[in-house]
């Protein structure tokens, strides 16, 4: 049992009902009681923002005014989506494997960087170098991943540490190009690099949001195939299920790892393209990735590595992001808001384990809740 | 609380218990007495783990009660039945590796003392060890102990939280001989010394060995409660399984030129210690090579060297001829080589995954499954259907995760996975380990079969009687060394057992 698991089993003890451990957890289930936690997690806000003498009902009202009301709310929300979405692909992917990348966020700076690169230097018509861009940076991504997935891969390296640790080296080469040697010498903004001078084309309507915003959702399905359909995607999950019987199903364990791994850095690194490809985004500067990385590793880990779910959840945060900067300009202090966003978060991390366990009663519990229990504690196998 | 060996120790009276509207046991009566030793006897799901498990407070019974030393006792935990002298001691240890065996003891003992010098607990663990005379070396840490030892650990730890019934749940399943005789004398004087012992198993040979008493369940039924003295193993086994089902095995002298062909094979263990040293073996088709030996001796070394998962220091490993030890594992499983591996739930299958993954961990990248890219969904499924079907594999539906199954029946499914698998050689490594009387026969027909088929089968086990029984040929390996190769009709048990002990094969023939 989770610890949040056993606390609830605890405060639930001087009651009728007792938890009970699900076999298994249906994929709507899960979405549902996620749902359930962001909205309960809301009510919640509501009520504290009410004893504090706050209007509750006008805060949420402009939130939902702020995003929906309007055509710049909706685009603002999706543009905050992209680099998002495609930082928490990188890392779902990574999970259906059991590696932790935590370095998303360099992986999305390099990508940023060598399309920066790419951009400012090279000649040519705008489609041919917006394609050198984007594989410019999705061979940054990789690029920045590399070590620590060939330590990984060959000599067992723990990749928590190794692809953190770059995060911050990615930030110093940023900082470094934005100041030194990429740096625009005629903009009165100091500490930019020059801007690219093409942007990706548009979508049908919209007024910033590019086709861009296809990609995450292009590459969600795409994954979303491989693991549902292919032999790859049934070997990626043998070895996060079990290695040992990877290796014993003949499963090239080590390559497999070395390139999934490269495959994260490269979604992410495409993820910095992306970014930088939207109008009025065009220039890298020491403030560029506002910590995207780490959002996109809230997002999958709440999504549970679910391709789909990623999608949704990191929708659903960037909207909320986004209402969150148009409320700090109606006069909520950003302490309340980033109290807010943990609030909700948190409902949702509760939602996620909610959907593992069901209340019943004591005495209708015993005939299938034993079961449950039992399942629960039989030894789930010996596997690293 | 010693009684005065009449009245129970524990009482239970007409226990029911149901697990999802399957009865698991049925109105069962069952009564221990002080200084008895109590064996428990059925098979896999006969119900013993269940009763066990209510008397020690994991579950809770439908129906019935729990008397204790002549009190009507419901316990809602497991520390209500310590508290009230019944301690329990689980197939899987629950140890702390990095701590030593005196921490250990003392973690979660009401009387440890809040603050504790590290000589202090292990002068209190010496002085317990002496006064229940079992030893273990309190300042070693847990991982650095043998598995009996660990056991030990368990034991101790139980008994210091006073219990004065202790139940053992197949404590032998994880022993070798020598640790399990070590076990019956610890047994047999905890049971001298005033306690009741609850033995749960389903080897016969011990049930006869160790205790006072038994009782067998069969399907969370007691068919009966007797004194050992004068009860056999036949009838025991009788009473266990309903009928009689003894497997014949004709045996057979096969010529021709070997399938498998090992020479001069050395290979090194996961600590790089040479676990085997120059062997040669041949299997040839149509035969069932059985490998004795007390576990440990190089055995499943031997299977990872043949199926392409160990690499060779020297030597060379053929099959029909062609070199194996060059190949990949996957080209090894190509040309027809399946293996039963030991650690079924560590290498054999993965838990997480739903049956029907598991049901192709061994050919979903053949033609049958896969062209180039794609993996055939519904072909996976109704091969796994057919899988489940044929090794009579109970699950809720194959795409329910294989660690729901219970351990029989992960063992079934990969036995008939692997035996599907192998067109030419067939690797067994302990396939029936852990198996009851009819699931044991099961698989070992289904090596039969392979072998009527003109397949090669290598058949590892520590369980002597099954390589007498099995094996058309037994090869005894002690410390990475074969020590002899027999015809099953000139097989000698004690000869065979001598040379298992490391008594050289010079000295053993003379």
């Amino acid at each position: 049992m989770t610890p949040l698991g056993s606390i609830a089993s605890a405060v639930l003890r001087v009651t009728p009902w007792r938890l009970e451990r699900r076999l298994e957890v249906e994929a709507r289930r899960a979405a549902l009681t996620r749902i359930g936690g962001a909205v309960g997690a809301m009510v919640l806000v509501g009520i504290v923002l009410l004893l504090t003498g706050r209007n509750a009902f006008w805060i949420f009202w402009q939130g939902l005014d702020a995003i929906f009301g309007r055509q710049r709310g909706i685009e603002g929300a999706a543009l905050r989506a992209i680099p998002i979405l495609m930082t928490a692909l990188g890392v779902a992917l990574s999970l259906r494997m059991k590696v932790w990348n935590i370095g998303s966020d360099g992986q999305f700076l390099m990508g940023a960087l060598a399309a920066v690169g790419v951009g400012i230097h090279m000649d040519g018509p705008a489609w041919l170098v917006l394609i050198a861009m984007a594989a410019a940076a999705t061979l940054a991504g990789a690029a920045w991943i590399l070590v620590p997935a060939l330590a990984r891969a060959y000599w067992d390296v723990n990749e928590i540490i190794t692809t953190l640790l770059l995060n911050f080296v990615a930030l110093q080469l940023v900082t470094w190009s934005a100041l030194g040697f990429w740096r625009d010498k005629e903009a009165a903004v100091i500490q930019s690099t020059r801007e690219v001078a093409h942007t990706l084309p548009g979508l049908p309507g919209a007024n910033s949001v590019t086709i861009a915003l296809l990609v995450p959702l292009v590459i969600a399905a795409a994954l979303w195939w491989v693991f549902r359909s292919t032999t790859i995607g049934y070997e990626i999950d043998t070895i996060g299920g079990n290695p040992r019987a990877a290796g014993y199903a003949g499963i090239a364990v080590r390559r497999r790892i070395l390139v999934v791994m490269l495959f994260t850095g490269a979604i992410a690194g495409l993820g910095g393209m992306l970014q930088l490809s939207a109008p009025g985004a065009q220039a890298m500067n020491a403030g560029f990735s506002a910590q995207f990385g780490l959002s996109g590793f809230i997002v999958a880990a709440l999504a549970g590595a679910s391709f789909w779910g990623v999608i949704g959840g990191g929708l659903f945060i960037a909207s909320m992001f986004y209402a969150g900067i148009v409320l700090q300009t109606k006069g909520l202090s950003v302490y309340i808001i980033f109290a807010i966003y943990g609030v909700i978060l948190t409902g949702i991390a509760l939602g996620e384990i909610a959907a593992r366990y069901r209340v019943v009663r004591r005495d209708a519990a015993d005939e299938s809740g034993a079961a449950a229990t039992e399942a629960a504690a039989a030894p789930q196998g010996a596997g690293p | 609380m010693t009684g005065d060996g009449t009245r129970p120790s524990v009482e239970a009276r007409g226990i029911s218990k149901a697990f999802g509207g399957v009865a698991a046991l049925d109105a069962v009566d069952f009564e221990v007495r002080w200084s008895e030793v109590h064996a428990l006897v059925g098979e896999n799901g006969a119900g013993k783990t269940t009763l066990c498990n209510i008397l020690a407070g994991i579950y809770r019974a439908d129906a019935g009660q729990v008397i204790v030393d002549g009190t009507e006792r419901d316990f809602r935990s497991p520390a209500h039945a310590i508290d009230a002298g019944i301690g329990m001691v689980h197939q899987h240890f629950r140890l702390v590796e990095p701590m030593t065996v005196a921490e250990n003891i003392h973690l979660g003992w009401p009387e440890t003392p809040g603050v504790v010098s590290q000589r202090a607990l292990v002068d209190r663990t010496e002085r317990f060890m002496a006064e229940m005379g079992l030893h273990v070396d309190p300042t070693a840490r847990i991982w650095q102990l043998s598995v009996g030892e660990q056991q030990r650990v368990e034991i101790l730890r139980v008994l210091a939280r006073g219990a004065r019934v202790l139940i053992l749940d197949e404590p032998t399943a994880v022993l070798t001989a020598k640790e399990a005789d070590d076990l019956f004398r610890v047994i047999r004087e905890l049971a001298a010394s005033g306690l009741s012992v609850i033995f749960i198993t389903h080897k016969l040979r011990e049930v006869l060995a160790v205790s006072d008493r038994l009782t067998v369940l069969r399907h969370g039924v007691r068919e009966i409660t007797r004194p050992t003295e004068g009860a056999t193993a036949s009838e025991i086994a009788r009473l266990m399984t309903g009928e009689e089902r003894e497997l014949k095995v004709e045996h057979r002298t096969v010529t021709g030129a070997p399938a498998l062909e090992l020479s001069g094979v050395s290979a090194l263990n996961d600590r790089g210690i040479e676990a085997l040293h120059n062997v040669d073996l041949t299997v040839r088709s149509g035969e069932i090579l059985g490998i004795a030996g007390v576990s440990g001796n190089g055995q499943s070394e031997l299977a990872e060297v043949i199926c392409g998962l160990r690499p060779l220091q020297s030597g060379s490993v053929a099959l029909d001829g062609k070199d194996l030890a060059s190949l990949s594992v996957r080209r090894v499983t190509d040309i027809g080589v399946g293996h039963i591996p030991e650690d079924r739930i560590g290498m054999g299958m993965v838990l997480s995954a739903p049956v029907k993954d598991n049901a192709v961990l061994h050919n979903y990248w053949t033609e049958e499954f896969s062209q180039g890219l794609t993996l055939d969904r519904q072909g996976v499924i109704n091969f796994a259907k057919q899988l489940v079907e044929a090794a009579r594999v109970q699950t809720r539906s194959v795409f329910s995760t294989a660690g729901q199954m219970s351990g029989g029946n992960q063992q079934r499914l990969v036995a008939r996975r692997e035996a599907l698998a192998a067109d030419r050689l067939l690797v067994a490594a302990h396939p029936t380990r852990g198996l009851d009387v009819n699931a044991a026969q099961e698989v070992r027909s289904t090596l039969i079969d392979k072998r009527d088929s003109g397949c090669a089968v290598l058949l590892i086990s520590d369980d002597l009687d099954e390589v007498l029984l099995m094996g058309d040929r037994i090869a005894v390996m002690y410390e990475g060394r074969i020590m002899g190769v027999f015809d099953s009709a000139d097989a000698d048990r004690e000869h065979i057992g001598l040379l298992m002990g490391g008594h050289s094969a010079v000295e053993a023939v003379s």
